[in-house]
């Protein structure tokens, strides 16, 4: 059953990506040259705190999606639980914020 | 429905939404951002690009939207593949269109294709945290990961009704991860309109789908989270479905068009700073509602 959900969805991506092959082979317009400089040059990467605190927050969203679904059958521990969990990171999202980590630099 | 009748199903799902998409955007916004028009009748040569990375980039946020439409229901057996941890699955494969953009925009090998390479990675820095909690809201009342166990949850009410913080953060973090206005930095104008303006001929036409599709999937979800997915009266449900994801559609490029396009900088900020601890609150209102009693039981 399961095995049968996933071919599906399998089966779709392998559609798609023979309907890209074919329009790659079938459509040919005309070609037009663009003379555009190359890309190595210095970029401002302004979000790098940002990307940190991100890894920190994503990995807890990754705990909460299993927690909501068994929520309702836990009930106030669960709720307790998280409460705690929640509060930790708040601490480290304030703690982010005061020191101007939450800046584009 | 079978693997065949899935798959078909997920096609016949995305090629309708993206064409309706299509029509709905051209008629009710401007052709900036993602929206802009793209060079179909061209092929474009670059002296930079990387032979497979380039055109890697519209085929991975087109394979991102297909797979992503297997699990949006349109009834309760309609649907490509009703997988038990549907919700979780949609938000991960989702990201794929921004694997997609970053590939097509670093392999391009212009400056602005590669500075939107840069800001999409920053829109999804600042989108998915808040998205997710908005998701979470849902899943707590529904007490279910599977899409059509979420819409058969809201039989008595609509959980727009029950949290409608989380559905306010459902709006704005779906323009964000849709790249409509005022979200699409990586697209914008002062980019030359990044990766869109170096793209050609079958690659164009293939995130054209991806990006009328995107903006598909992410308002037939809110449908799905927040207003009922396929439930309704008189008419069939995947009716209802289409009706409820339009409306839905139409409703935030309207709210999107009412603001300035936001800089990369400001929307992390208003990201981190407003939506994330907002979408804690809700958890934690909805959490407080469901101890309360309130909800399906």
């Amino acid at each position: 059953m399961l095995l049968n959900l996933y071919s599906a969805v399998a089966l779709a991506a392998l559609l798609i990506f023979g309907l890209a092959l074919l329009a790659a082979a079938v459509w040919r317009p005309y070609v037009k040259k663009l003379n555009l400089p190359a890309a190595w040059k210095q970029y401002r990467f302004g979000f790098p705190t940002f990307a940190l605190i991100f890894l920190a927050f994503d990995m807890e969203m990754i705990f909460m999606y299993p927690w909501a679904v068994v929520f309702r059958s836990i009930g106030l521990e669960a709720f307790l639980d998280m409460l705690v969990f929640i509060a930790i990171l708040l601490a480290g999202l304030a703690y982010a914020w005061k020191m101007g980590g939450l800046e584009w630099e | 429905m079978g693997i065949i009748g899935g798959a078909l199903f997920t096609l016949l799902t995305l090629m309708v939404g993206a064409a309706l998409t299509f029509f709905l955007e051209r008629t009710l916004t401007p052709a900036v951002g993602a929206a802009q028009s793209l060079k179909l009748s061209k092929d474009l040569q670059l002296a930079h690009a990387d032979r497979w990375m380039y055109p890697a980039g519209p085929v991975s946020a087109l394979f991102g939207v297909t797979v992503a439409a297997a699990v949006l229901p349109f009834g309760p057996s309609l649907i490509g593949a009703d997988l038990g941890i549907g919700a979780f699955y949609f938000i991960v494969v989702v990201d794929f269109v921004v694997l997609g953009v970053a590939l097509g925009g670093w392999g391009a090998g212009t400056r602005d294709a590669v500075e939107g390479f840069y800001r999409i990675t920053a829109q999804l820095v600042s989108y998915v945290v808040p998205l997710g909690l908005a998701y979470v809201g849902a899943l707590m009342m529904a007490a279910s990961l599977s899409t059509t166990q979420i819409v058969q949850a809201q039989r008595d009410v609509w959980f727009i009704v029950l949290q409608p913080l989380g559905f306010i953060l459902y709006l704005v973090t779906g323009l964000m991860q849709a790249y409509r206005a005022p979200f699409y930095e990586p697209f914008s104008e002062h980019l030359g309109g990044g990766m869109l303006s170096v793209i050609g001929d079958w690659k164009a036409l293939a995130l054209r789908i991806a990006m009328a599709g995107l903006l598909f999937v992410v308002s037939a979800m809110g449908a799905v989270l927040y207003l009922g997915g396929w439930l309704g009266p008189w008419l069939p449900p995947p009716v209802w479905m289409l009706l409820k994801t339009f409306a839905l559609m139409a409703l935030m490029l309207w709210l999107g068009r009412r603001f300035q396009p936001l800089s990369t900088a400001q929307m992390l900020s208003l990201a981190w700073r407003i939506l994330i601890p907002t979408g804690l609150l809700n958890v934690l209102i909805v959490g407080g509602l469901i101890l309360a009693g309130v909800g399906p039981q």
